[in-house]
């Protein structure tokens, strides 16, 4: 299932959010202010870069052991007396869900930010079986009312001002109210503390689950994450596979990079570890407690070439140093996971021919991979993504043709030579001010958005064959 | 839909596809880690005045208000304070066995309505009724079960006696806490939770361990810093120099 957006090619989307001027400037606000904030805690924490390592390696080590380490987590769920579903499809976890609903006769859901159950797209799905789902990490209700997607992993709704979103409670909520953001969270407490209270089910996903303990953790910021888990009579986790952890131990490591990562806190105010349903002499806690373990494409990227990035934690701080995400936004890329990660998660979850565009989305400046707290190699993948792209033929005719003719020119040392002063001929109708800026004939599709440098007045093997002969 | 063998049965057929791997190991896990804690706890027991101070200056940093009380006596006198500033009259506590410390007694007679939580399982419509009154409670005291110096953080276990929402739902919530429960890092309190999770676990402890560290809050609206979206507006740590009467020490 796709966007509505996904209508428009990636180039017009793209081409839409350069012109929003409120975009661009929230966009430029944010993003700065995430790598200031993200710099300077790791400024403080010289251990930093050793435990960045050390997660990036407790990752690594998990997916060599996959198999193992999801059996003793759900045997450990279960022997707490939870329940484990195994989801391949982004169908399956919809209907695993919709059944745990409809048996347990919910009719309100409440949600804590979770982006497995974006992607899965499981709020239409409830809403269609008659489950109202209510969002309650304060970003993604603004856009939940709103008819909306997120645009950043983990600041939804950067993209709308103060005074949207108060007209938007006006109109929604009726609830007159100040453009002040701090009037607007007043209201959206009040609204959804009485969903807290009445919901039957609170769904969440997990950012990370213990192995050796069969423990989800939740972390959020707001207390969403441990409303959803204390309050409805039945909690639901959706999760993917790469998010279990071996230990506790392990766990710690993380903890210890993630707020610095995303918003720059050295821990996000709450860390929620949920040991399955209520036990007994507990006065709160849901009394059934199910884990939904979801595939989605993510299993066969134990062998692929996205391999890696399946060590991602969903930080967000890849999108906020990357040049083309600070230009054009989450929505433009026209899928749940935005950015540089994005990419390579929607190639992940919808096959490479979603991101014939997308792969080229990126100046492959390494920044992201640079930011990453666990250093996933975004740029590689980015690149093997593109050869894949043109290697199964999803790239246009015309960017194939002209690649091949020049890849077997390049293979072809005497004609390449031929080939400079023929091209100086041809391309002196176009060269202006020493830059191509304008092609004819499919050739164009590479101007529209960049300039080609010309071929020089004389090429390096024409001045390496002059210094040979007056030597 | 698949079952767990279908499930893991493809994940290891992925798996077999991808030898000579970098060797990568996860976390070496302590051994003992109940001993390792109790060894851990009386290192940390020689230096807890330079942890408090570290707890103290990373919790004001994330907005946490610090007090500190010579004796557990006291501490009545800190949560009517809190109370009577903010002109609050209805507080939850935890039970007093949990908290380690009678409130309802020394309060009652101060203008403030205290309900401690029950000690023991309680029929379904009692669990409603008392639901509702956590919920219109405008201030919840809790122990914790540990406090780290590292981030200003306060961890508390939920199980009988010690509800989850008393440190939720009501806008201002105060944490009682003395030394015993102090460590150092992050790392410190891997440990912990190593310890906690090891061998059998005591029928007294709940399903959910909250790290908090600071109000809630977001930055979601214009990344304009606000508190109490959906928990506390207000954190305040309460320490009791002279230690809490029948702790159970580690």
């Amino acid at each position: 299932m796709s966007d509505g957006d996904l209508a428009t090619p990636f180039r017009e989307r793209a081409t839409r959010a350069l012109g929003d001027r409120f975009l661009q400037e929230a966009l430029t606000i944010a993003t700065t202010k995430f790598i200031t904030l993200r710099q300077e805690a790791f400024g403080d924490y010289p251990e930093g870069e050793a435990l960045r390592d050390r997660a990036r390696a407790i990752k690594e080590a998990t997916l060599q052991h996959l198999d193992e380490h999801l059996e003793r987590l759900i045997d450990n769920v279960e022997r707490r007396g939870g329940h484990v579903h195994y989801a391949s499809t982004a169908e399956d976890a919809r209907r695993i869900v919709l059944d745990i609903a409809r048996q347990s006769g919910a009719r309100l859901a409440v949600k804590s930010k979770s982006m497995a159950t974006e992607e899965i797209h499981l709020n239409e799905a409830l809403q269609a079986a008659g489950v109202t789902p209510i969002e309650t990490d304060l970003g993604e209700y603004i856009i939940q009312l709103a008819h909306e997607r997120p645009s950043h992993i983990i600041a939804p709704a950067i993209h709308k001002t103060k005074g949207q979103v108060a007209e938007l409670f006006a109109r929604e909520l009726k609830r007159e109210t100040r453009p002040d953001p701090e009037m607007l969270t007043r209201i959206a407490r009040e609204e959804l503390r009485e969903k807290f209270l009445q919901a039957d089910l609170g769904i969440t996903g997990a950012n990370f689950a213990v192995a050796e303990t069969g423990t989800v953790v939740l972390v959020t910021n707001e207390g969403n994450g441990r409303m959803a888990t204390s309050l409805p009579r039945v909690h639901v986790a959706v999760m993917g596979v790469e998010k279990v952890v071996p230990s506790m131990t392990d766990l710690a490591v993380f903890l210890a990079i993630l707020a610095k990562s995303a918003t720059g806190q050295k821990l996000s105010v709450y860390t929620s570890l949920v040991d399955g349903p209520r036990r007994g002499g507990e006065l709160e806690g849901p009394d059934e407690f199910h884990l939904v373990l979801l595939d989605n494409g993510r299993i066969k990227q134990i062998a692929g070439t996205l391999r890696e990035a399946l060590y991602c934690l969903r930080c967000g701080a890849c999108l906020n140093v990357c040049p083309v995400y600070r230009q054009i936004g989450g929505h433009a890329y026209g899928y749940t996971y935005p950015g540089p990660i994005g990419i390579l998660l929607t190639a992940m979850l919808e096959g490479p021919a979603s991101v014939k565009d997308l792969a080229h989305a990126s100046s492959l400046c390494g920044a992201c991979a640079d930011a990453c707290p666990v250093r996933i190699d975004i740029p590689r993948m980015l690149i093997e993504l593109r050869k894949d792209v043109a290697d199964k033929r999803i790239a246009p005719w015309s960017e194939r043709l002209v690649f091949g003719a020049f890849g077997w020119l390049l293979r072809h040392p005497r004609l390449y030579r031929l080939g400079a002063p023929l091209a100086r001929l041809l391309q002196r109708p176009f060269t202006r001010g020493g830059r191509i800026q304008r092609l004819p004939l499919f050739f164009g599709s590479w101007t529209r958005t960049r300039d080609l440098p010309p071929v020089a007045a004389r090429t390096f093997q024409e001045r390496w064959a002059e210094l040979e002969r007056s030597r | 839909m698949s079952t767990r063998a279908e499930f893991l049965g493809r994940i290891r057929a992925e798996m077999a596809k991808t030898p000579g791997l970098f060797a990568a190991t996860p976390s070496a896990r302590p051994d003992r880690p109940r001993e390792r804690l109790d060894v851990l706890r009386r290192e940390l027991s020689e230096r807890w005045a330079e942890s408090l101070a570290r707890f103290v200056r990373e919790f004001e940093r994330v907005g946490g208000v610090f007090h500190r009380v010579a004796e557990v006596a006291q501490v009545p006198d800190v949560i009517a304070s809190i109370a009577a500033e903010r002109q609050m009259r209805k507080v939850v506590s935890w039970h007093p066995a949990a908290l380690r410390l009678d409130l309802a007694g020394p309060l009652s007679g101060r203008g403030l309505q205290v309900s401690a939580m029950p000690g023991a399982e309680v029929t379904a419509a009692e669990r409603e009724r008392l639901r509702a009154v956590v919920a219109a409670a405008e201030l919840g005291v809790t122990g914790a079960d540990l406090a780290i110096a590292e981030t200003g953080t306060l961890v508390v276990v939920s199980g009988g006696g010690r509800p989850r929402s008393t440190s939720l739902l009501p806008a201002c919530h105060a944490a009682v806490f003395d030394r015993d429960v102090l460590v150092e890092s992050l790392a410190q309190s891997g440990l912990v939770l190593e310890a906690w999770h090891d061998g059998p676990e005591s029928d007294a402890r709940g399903a959910a361990i909250n790290f908090i560290t600071g109000p809630s809050r977001t930055a979601d609206i214009e990344l304009t810093l606000t508190r109490g979206v959906h928990g506390p507006k207000e954190v305040h740590a309460v320490f009791v120099e002279n230690g809490l009467a029948g702790g159970s020490r580690g």
